[in-house]
């Protein structure tokens, strides 16, 4: 059971970074709270009694997102179900949807945010692969004296191990912001032990973006999540498939490299054999989402005999 | 506690009220505007049972503090047909059955309400996919899928209202789809679970359980609990006043933990207080002093000599042996051409019905302890509680709420007496709702079972003889091990004719969670050994599955092994039917042709996968790719 002495929902950015500066230790900054209500639960951390909870999910700052210069500023109260609905956050994202509708369900996506799903910094978050295949960065602010100061890292630098972050005491994500993959096919592939509501043990996203014709890959984006303590680029298998001409023997061979990545405590055997599939799987599914699928190989059927 | 004013409109009505502002949207609903349809099945965002409209969108209210809701509009499932006509959602539930226990069904309505407001249009693909978030145990799904269907057509105006209409009964309710009279109280939420009950004056029950799978009591001390404000009192065993005991063979399981405690989740004090968060914060401050006993998981090692007692009545720690035996299997290995010997396994299982334990007890006014509760077996209930609480047995009401899900597991009386004793101490109606932790770390599970399977067989696939041995983890209490056992050792050879059988089922009591009763009641393990084993016996003598049973088999006027005649027996229909529909290529079982005819086809289902809703939208399939 979770209960707390004060519970604050700050208008303004600046209000909302005072009340979290004066808050008495222990008091915890929330946005969809979709995750703190069942930690404090028997098995996790029990009854839980904080001194405070600042609840970020009024202040309009942080809310909505805009398009410009070729990268997307996602404010940090943007919930997953935007990305399926909004049609302008699919075009730009295109990995998003497909990550978001693996992402727990229809209910939890309208309160679960994408900056507290990377700000709990699991090793098996679903939202960060996709936001360090697209170059994202983390904008936090903190007061300054009066006035609001803003920094921005890079989500690999931002992420530094399981429930590890680069945040500073004081500190409010703001938003996050990542390149505007338009034209670009995007996917997500998820494995754990059912289909709704469950937390990755392995998880892949890609982004490519082909020549017209579907023949070469003019770039290609690739990470992938719950292999290690952090989620990790692929930036050297994107390197040896950007400018190819896309046929399945490239696909197949380069993906044969990612399970030495595989750097889990728990399962690592069989999070090795899901990787290579998954990486394969995600290029082709982000090349048919693209609109040029690769012809399937043999009959799907035919494999399972 | 952080107060905090609300002001919010729900069902269409404006509410102003001032709460804590940590209290989640579902307690709000719940307990301060007694709006009871929403419901709490796991706490954790899992189940869906407490999805709620917040500004249009579809929550889970376990998930959300209530200051989040501030401001907003929220709707209910009560708010769906107010007290009008139900809506045609619930209207289809009702048709086609999908409400069964009901508890999940307020939180289905919900969601198959949002699915369709998002996507009139949905397709039944999209439709599961957005119906991921809530659970069911009853239906398995088929029937909700077929009524959110019916509802989609009808308010797209695609088929007529009278698709929503009863089909009625006609000549007979035998293979007529007749209506549920429940159903409507369950597909508007009004159906109270004891959960949902309130009483004036009412106290709040927790529970405090073992760390320890085996361990002395070696004292409890309640003194500081009790002196809390708002505490109205700490039971434990010294409050028993009769014979303790309860169990459904064996009275071996006391009320709370006696003397000492069997396993991790036992009982061993309870504290009714005026709020839940009282009774809670008692609970730390109830001091128990144990000193630890060696425990023991494994049933095999349960029987060796020397191993820890855990009954004292039972010293070999066996709370049930059933043997059987026909004919002479010496003689029927004898005989055979084949002898395949292996050892199956089956696991611990919890029944997750969707309705945690709940329950009100009251002493009325004239005396009668009574306890209202989801129990399977009131009436063995009644019995065994007067004999613990030492009154006669018109002094002791067993009322039967509806029970949200039970599958077995709710046929033991784990708490009902806790409840009644509270009432008698008190004078006051006490209340006890378990948390979905609760259920699973306390509650008893399927029978996990090791099997070993000897067969002996005739070239021609004939059985001259089945030695079953099977040896099932009682737990720490014998609940209604002995029956399992009994119906392991009925079901253990299947429905075939068997000249020369021994069988052995042997419940042992160890440090685990209980086992008791759930769907089966032992057969699932039998059947899982004999139709595995047939299978493996049917590829070593290169016959195929399905003949080796029909050769097999009962027919009518057999005689079971413990000698009930069967009149008709029904198994070669149930073999044909099966090998038609699923496309059987006849044969042995690891002989197939160069095409599975048996996968992929009508009836067969699509492996899981996600994205209907984008198909729809976009015209692209992801399976174009495989």
């Amino acid at each position: 059971m979770l209960t707390c002495d004060q519970y604050h929902m700050p208008q303004t950015l600046k209000e909302a970074l005072v009340l979290w500066n004066n808050a008495p230790d222990g008091s915890r900054l929330v946005a969809g709270a979709t995750d703190i209500l069942p930690w404090a639960r028997e098995g996790r951390a029990g009854d839980v009694h904080l001194p405070a909870m600042i609840d970020v999910t009024k202040v309009a700052e942080l809310n909505g997102y805009k398009v410009a210069d070729g990268r997307v500023r996602l404010g940090a109260n943007v919930v997953f179900q935007q990305f399926l609905e909004d049609d302008t956050l699919r075009e730009h994202l295109p990995c998003m949807p497909y990550c978001s509708v693996w992402f727990a369900d229809d209910q939890i996506r309208q309160q679960a945010t994408l900056a507290g799903n990377i700000v709990n910094a699991s090793p098996a978050a679903d939202g960060t692969p996709p936001v360090l295949a697209m170059n994202g960065e983390i904008e936090l602010a903190r007061l300054e004296g009066e006035s609001v100061a803003v920094r921005t890292l890079a989500v690999q630098d931002f992420v530094q191990g399981p429930g590890r972050t680069a945040l500073q005491p004081g500190e409010i994500i703001t938003a996050v912001t990542c390149d505007s993959m338009a034209g670009y096919g995007g996917s997500f592939e998820k494995v754990g032990q059912r289909r709704s509501l469950v937390i990755s043990a392995v998880c892949a996203t890609a982004l490519v973006m082909t020549d017209p014709a579907g023949q070469r890959l003019e770039d290609i984006r690739l990470a992938i999540g719950g292999i290690g303590p952090v989620p990790l680029r692929l930036a050297d298998i994107e390197d040896k498939l950007r400018s190819k001409t896309i046929s399945r023997e490239l696909i197949t061979e380069v993906s044969m490299q990612p399970p030495a990545l595989v750097a889990s405590r728990t399962r690592r055997e069989y999070r090795r054999w899901v990787v290579r599939g998954f990486v394969q799987a995600a290029i082709e599914d982000a090349l048919a989402d693209a609109g040029h699928p690769i012809a399937p190989a043999l009959p799907k059927e035919a494999e399972h005999v | 506690m952080s107060d905090f004013k609300l002001d919010m409109e729900v069902n269409g009505r404006r509410v102003s009220k001032h709460t804590a502002g940590h209290l989640r949207l579902l307690d709000f609903i719940r307990d301060e505007l007694d709006l009871t349809g929403t419901k709490e099945g796991c706490g954790a965002g899992e189940c869906g049972t407490c999805s709620v409209f917040v500004d249009g969108k579809l929550v889970k209210s376990c998930l959300m503090p209530v200051a989040k809701a501030n401001g907003a509009k929220i709707e209910t499932i009560e708010g769906l047909a107010g007290t009008g006509v139900l809506t045609p959602v619930q209207r289809a539930f009702h048709k086609t059955g999908a409400s069964q226990c009901g508890y999940c069904i307020p939180g289905m309505v919900m969601a198959a309400t949002s699915a369709l407001r998002e996507n009139p249009g949905a397709s039944a693909e999209e439709l599961k996919e957005r119906l991921g978030g809530n659970i069911c145990r009853c239906t398995g799904y088929t029937k909700i899928f077929e009524a959110v269907e019916i509802a989609r057509d009808v308010i797209a105006g695609r088929v007529g209202t009278q698709a929503l209409e009863p089909e009625g009964a006609g000549d007979s309710y035998i293979g007529n789809n007749v209506r549920r009279l429940d159903a409507p109280s369950k597909v508007s939420g009004r159906l109270r679970y004891a959960g949902d009950m309130t009483m004036p004056h009412m106290l709040h029950m927790q529970v405090l359980r073992s760390p320890h799978a085996h361990a002395r009591i070696v004292s409890i001390d309640t003194s500081e609990a009790e002196a809390m404000p708002g505490v109205e009192c700490v039971i434990t065993a010294d409050d028993v006043p009769g014979e303790d005991g309860f169990g459904v063979f064996v009275h071996d399981q006391p009320i709370m933990a006696r003397g000492s405690v069997r396993y991790v989740g036992e009982g061993i004090a309870a504290v009714a207080a005026e709020n839940v968060e009282t009774a809670r914060r008692a609970l730390s401050k109830i001091h128990v002093a144990y000193e630890e006993l060696p425990a023991i998981f494994d049933p095999e090692e349960a029987m060796q000599p020397g191993a820890p007692v855990i009954h004292e009545y039972a010293s070999d720690n066996i709370v049930k042996h059933i043997p059987i035996r026909k004919g002479d299997v010496k003689k029927g290995f004898a005989e055979a051409d084949l002898i395949v010997e292996e050892t199956y396994q089956t696991q611990q299982v919890e029944h997750a019905y969707l309705e945690p334990e709940a329950g009100i007890a009251y002493v009325d006014h004239d005396d009668v302890v009574t306890v209202i509760s989801p129990s399977q077996n009131i009436t063995h209930h009644r019995h065994m509680l007067a004999k613990i609480i030492d009154k006669p047995i018109n002094k002791v009401r067993f009322i039967m709420s509806p029970v949200g899900g039970g599958f077995g597991g709710k046929e033991d009386m784990i708490y009902q007496g806790m409840l009644a004793l509270a009432a008698m101490k008190t004078h006051r109606p006490v209340r006890l709702v378990y948390t979905r932790e609760e259920s699973i770390i306390s509650t008893a599970k399927r029978h996990p079972a090791r099997i070993t399977y000897k067969m002996g067989l005739k070239n021609d696939g004939k059985i001259t003889a089945i030695q079953f041995h099977m040896v099932s983890d009682g737990g720490a209490y014998g609940m209604s091990t002995e029956g399992v056992m009994r119906k392991a050792a009925i079901l253990s050879c299947g429905p075939y004719d068997v000249a020369n059988v021994q069988i052995d089922t042997i419940g042992v009591y160890t440090n685990n969670t209980p086992s008791g009763a759930f769907r089966t009641f032992g057969a699932m393990q039998a059947q899982f050994a004999t139709e595995s084993h047939l299978d493996i016996c049917a590829e070593r003598l290169g016959l195929d599955p399905f003949e080796i049973r029909r050769i097999n088999m009962m027919r009518d006027g057999a005689f079971t092994h413990t000698k009930q005649k069967l009149g008709s027996v029904s198994l070669d229909e149930v073999l044909t039917a099966a090998e038609t529909s699923s496309g059987w290529e006849a044969g042995a079982p690891d002989m197939r042709g160069p095409a599975r005819k048996d996968l992929g086809g009508p009836g067969t289902r699509e492996p899981c996968s996600l994205g209907a809703r984008f198909e729809a939208s976009s015209g692209k399939s992801k399976r174009q790719v495989a």
